[in-house]
């Protein structure tokens, strides 16, 4: 892949989360090589994490007041509706809405392809065939950084936002934090004792994957209330519940 | 260039469907049957559920010069007037969404005429800025963020704000303004590299 190769379609999929595995795959090892890329992306889901976080203004109380005044005047609508409620219709939500920002914070993530070469720039090749004991722990401390930036990223959103959520729902998203927040402790206390594990290595990563799935969750589930989907939110809610 | 009469939404009832799911159709058009016989408590349902977002949606839309709460209550009243023609193709927040989105880009295009400025420039008041060459550092100010979208061009701020602020997927964004999911896609982009470089390098006032 080569930069010109990221148009604004591929760039847009990307940010928003929505490229499938393969290509995704290919984006991260270019974007592995290449700085400027990398910074386009980082700063396109910089902007559209901070639009996500913008500040939700109230209308002034009086409006609805007004409003009411003024449709005192007006004549009852009238009109046919094509469809009369059923009860038989099934909950399914097809809106590929949840247009989820932070589910895209991951997508940057260069560190998992440890084993993976590209052949676009010899130099950065190089670089990756030839590991040395530095250029690893380097680039384990750049991908755990990733991940905790993509958590204090969507902990700042669900953090802003989980009053909106049931009590019941927010007790038990907080009981699961508290249990992988333990898991990345420990994972991280094992990783000092044996540096080069690749299992604690594994364990922590795999904990730091489990707290964004399951904020980058909490941040769906507000999405599909602050949008009304009163249906798909409870969907959202009882599995985050689970 | 996508004029502004392009993303004109029309709130006609032969428009594609946004696949509103069963519960939410279902809950629309009970609704929908309850203001029309009279049940004055319904609309005021109805208001509750979209107010602030059509608010902040509509504020943003019309930037600095908006006097969001009177454009509320005008989007309301349309909707009011205009519910005779919701029929449930679509969910009624998408058809909401529309109304709204029309009526302020109807508003912006009687502005810039009052201005004397072309209404089909509404879409590209400048030359689209390149991809800026200076990465942005750290977190973005909310005062700066609001101040790039404000600077946008009316069809893809209309976009971001729909997408990126409010969280709809490209397909409901597309229903609402009446365009592709494509279109959509290539406008958002172009929203966020344009505030990239509002950024980067500052929004230039027009005179």
């Amino acid at each position: 892949m080569k930069c010109a190769d990221l148009q604004s379609d591929v760039l847009v999929d990307l940010v928003d989360g929505r490229l499938d595995a393969t290509h995704q795959r290919d984006v991260e090892r270019h974007l592995e090589a290449c700085a400027e890329c990398r910074a386009l992306v980082i700063d396109l889901r910089t902007i559209r994490a901070a639009a996500f976080m913008l500040d939700r203004r109230e209308p002034a109380a009086a409006t609805w007041l007004r409003l009411q005044s003024a449709m005192a005047t007006e004549p009852r609508p009238k009109g046919r509706l094509l469809w009369m409620p059923t009860r038989a219709n099934l909950p399914v939500w097809l809106g590929a809405a949840a247009a989820l920002i932070l589910a895209t914070v991951i997508g940057v993530l260069p560190l998992l392809n440890r084993n993976v070469t590209s052949t676009e720039d010899p130099a950065a090749a190089a670089t990756i065939n030839e590991p040395t004991v530095d250029s690893v722990a380097a680039e384990f401390a750049k991908a755990e950084e990733h991940y905790q930036k993509a958590i204090d990223d969507l902990q700042t959103i669900a953090n802003k936002d989980t009053g909106e959520l049931d009590p019941q729902v927010a007790a038990v998203l907080q009981k699961n934090l508290t249990v992988i927040d333990q898991a990345i402790s420990e994972s991280r206390a094992a990783l000092k004792t044996q540096p080069s594990s690749t299992n604690a290595q594994d364990g922590l990563f795999d904990a730091l994957r489990t707290k964004v799935a399951l904020l980058q969750q909490t941040v769906e589930l507000i999405n599909e209330m602050r949008k009304g989907n009163q249906a798909e939110a409870g969907r959202r809610a009882q599995t985050l519940s689970q | 260039m996508v004029t502004i009469q392009a993303i004109k939404l029309s709130t006609s009832p032969d428009m594609a469907p946004s696949n509103p799911s069963g519960d939410v159709r279902n809950a629309d058009l009970e609704l929908v049957g309850r203001i029309r016989s009279g049940d004055a408590s319904a609309f005021e349902a109805v208001y509750r559920q979209h107010a602030t977002r059509l608010y902040n949606l509509a504020s943003r839309m019309m930037g600095a010069h908006g006097e969001a709460d009177d454009l509320l209550q005008d989007i309301f009243l349309l909707a009011y007037r205009k519910l005779g023609s919701f029929r449930g193709e679509s969910s009624l927040g998408t058809w909401l969404y529309r109304l709204a989105m029309n009526h302020c880009l109807d508003v912006l295009r009687n502005r810039q005429t009052r201005m004397g400025q072309q209404t089909d420039s509404l879409d590209e008041p400048d030359a689209p800025p390149v991809a800026s060459p200076v990465p942005l550092v750290g977190a973005v100010s909310r005062i700066d963020l609001e101040r790039a979208i404000e600077a946008l061009p009316p069809a893809c701020r209309a976009a971001f704000l729909l997408h990126d602020v409010e969280g709809f997927g490209h397909q409901e964004v597309g229903t609402m303004l009446g365009i592709s999911e494509g279109t959509s896609k290539s406008q958002v982009h172009k929203a966020r590299m344009r505030i990239r470089y509002y950024l980067a390098h500052g929004v230039k006032k027009e005179s």
